[in-house]
Parts: C-alpha cells; structure tokens; sequence
C-alpha cells in the first residue's frame, strides 16, 4: 500500500488514538506525525505477516506509551502564546468529555478502549497491545462500565 | 448498566484535522537531521581533541613517559565518554517500535536502565581518567618551573578537579538519575497495568 493511502485512510483514526491519550489537541497532533513518521521510515522494512492496520496501531500506542519520556514538549506547549494559536475545535461538550474521560484511565487502558471505540476487533487489540483475548475482553467490560457510570453523573 | 450511550459515535465525531502530506515531509526531514546532528557533532569534537592532543605530542615532543601516558589517559577518557554516547544511540535505535506494546514497555525499561549504568558509570570513569591525564601530563612542565610555581599549578589544577569531583560530578550524575529514576518508575507502573491483568484471568 503505498503511503500516502496509508496517511489518508489512517490519519483520523490515528489522531484520535493519541487525543484519547492525552487529551491535548496540539501534542495528540504531534504525536500522529511522529507515528507517520516512523510509519514512512519503516515501511520498505513491512512485511506482510501481520495486518498493516496492526502495524501502525502498534507504532502509535508505542509512541504514546513514550510520550512521557518528551515531558519538556508538553510544557512547552502549555505556553499561553501557543494555547491561543491552537485553540481546539469547537466540539460537542459531550465528545469532549469522552475524550476526558479516556485521557484520565490508567495508560494502557486508554489505548485498549480507543481501538475497542475505533472497531478493531479484539483479537487485534490482542495483537497490539499483547495481552489475551481474553483479558482484552474483560477490561473493555470493565472500562465500558466505568465510562457509562461517568456519564451517568455528568448528565446529571 | 445501561448500554444507551453511543460511545463509538462520539468518538468518532472528533474532529481531526489532517495536514497537507506535503508539511509531514517537511518534518520529516527536519527530523531525520536533528538527532544525527547531535551524533555526528559529538564524534566530530573528539576527533578534533584527540587530533589537537597527538598535535601537541608531535610538535612538543615531550620526553618523559608521565607526559605520554597523560596524554594517553586524556585521548582514552574521552574516547569512552563517546563510545559510551554512540552505544546509548544504537540502543535507541534498537527499540523496535512494531512490538506489542508489553513487549515495548519491557524494552524501554531495560534500556532506560541501560542509560542509567552507563551515564553514572561512565561518567565517573570519565572523570577519574580526565583528571589523572591532566596531573600526569603537567608533570613534565611543571619540573622546568621553579618549585614555588610548581606547586602554585599544581594546587590550582587539583582545585580545580576537586570542584569537579566533588561538585559538578555529583550534581550531574544526581540530575541525570532522578530523571531516569522518575521514567523507569512510570514505565514499570504501566507495564504492572498489563501484569495485573494476566493474574485477574489465570
């Protein structure tokens, strides 16, 4: 697949991952590029053994997982001047509380249910997070349950 | 529990803006040059000091074996210290990103101790090395001076590797490993995130 379909088809999907990790517009955007960056980097090196889709949704999670390492980044674009410059979308307070919701679960959990809200399917999850199906199953249940809860209270 | 909250279709109306493919490759190739600057800067320095070292071996011709072996400990110390920085960079390398993320965290901790060892340990061998070049080294001058002098250079460049041993050394080793200490600590707790787990299903 050559890459600019790859960034085409995968970009939002991507995007949404790292805003539901960590919930920050300008720093999930720089992270989505990191991934395409590697992406690019390293697809002459792709095989065909596992799922593209797979591929990438495990470059992502890896770099988010990393992201605490670049803290000074975050700090950075905590500055007001750059606040201002990228202003978030003006989006439903209800989808912006989704995404809080996500960004306050422990690390690994914000990834599994990003790929569950994503539609990935769960044998994939597996895959990518390296973890049973099984086990993929039950935490999903479990972070569905805690979501809806929050959900409860806040339309409260 | 109730199930009526859609929560894959608010997911999926954030919106995400997409730049131009154009822009990422800007980036990228910005990116590329950043971290082999940094690698390539390093290496280029101790080039330039080594060579200015074996200049000054050639041009002075130092006829005491002290002076040689000085310069000697010198050229080595930091030819360790850069060893040391280009192996770190190959770890890095080394991290593969295509892994599960379990086997990603596991990795990252090792080298995240790796650096540790390396920064710490090395640094002392770097600095006890440095200093026992230097002393060496002045020797052979230092007998042509008069003794009062002789003792003057003498006790100013041992100030001088007191204060970095005693100082800077300790200060920076103790920067370098609260920092290391605080990624390896997070990077466990997320690792035991996905341990736990396995215990709740066996």
């Amino acid at each position: 697949m050559p890459f600019e379909e790859i960034y085409n088809n995968y970009w939002s999907k991507i995007f949404r991952l790292c805003m539901g990790y960590v919930n920050d517009h300008a720093l999930a955007q720089d992270l989505a590029q990191e991934t395409f960056i590697i992406v690019w980097q390293q697809l002459p090196n792709f095989r065909n053994e596992s799922n593209i889709g797979t591929w990438i949704y495990r470059i992502a999670s890896n770099r988010c997982l990393r992201q605490l390492e670049t803290d000074k980044r975050i700090q950075k674009s905590e500055l007001p001047f750059q606040i201002k410059e990228e202003a978030p979308l003006s989006i439903e307070p209800q989808i912006q509380f989704l995404y809080t919701c996500i960004s306050e679960l422990p690390e690994t959990d914000r990834i599994i249910i990003s790929l569950e809200l994503e539609d990935i399917k769960q044998a994939e999850i597996a895959k990518i997070v390296g973890l049973s199906e099984g086990n993929i199953r039950v935490r999903i249940h479990r972070i569905k349950a805690i979501l809806t809860e929050k959900f409860k209270v806040y339309e409260r | 529990m109730s199930a009526n909250i859609d929560f894959k279709n608010l997911w999926k109306q954030q919106e995400a803006e997409q730049p131009e493919l154009s822009d990422l490759m800007l980036l990228l190739r910005s990116y590329k040059n950043k971290g082999l600057k940094r690698l390539v800067l390093t290496n280029v320095l101790l080039v330039i000091t080594t060579v200015g070292l074996v200049l000054i071996w050639y041009y002075f011709q130092p006829q005491l074996i002290t002076t040689k072996i000085g310069l000697i400990t010198t050229i080595l110390a930091m030819l360790i210290f850069v060893l040391a920085y280009n192996t770190l960079f190959k770890y890095y390398k080394s991290a593969s990103e295509f892994e599960s993320n379990s086997a990603y965290l596991k990795n990252l901790i090792t080298i995240k101790r790796k650096q540790k060892f390396m920064q710490t340990t090395m640094l002392q061998l770097y600095f006890i090395l440095l200093s026992l070049g230097v002393c060496l080294y002045l020797y052979e001058y230092v007998k042509l001076m008069p003794t009062v002098v002789g003792l003057l250079v003498y006790a100013l460049t041992l100030a001088w590797l007191a204060f970095n041993w005693f100082y800077l050394r300790p200060k920076t080793i103790k920067k370098q490993e609260k920092k290391l200490d605080i990624l390896i600590k997070k990077f466990e707790m997320i690792n035991r995130q996905l341990d736990e787990l396995d215990e709740l299903n066996a």
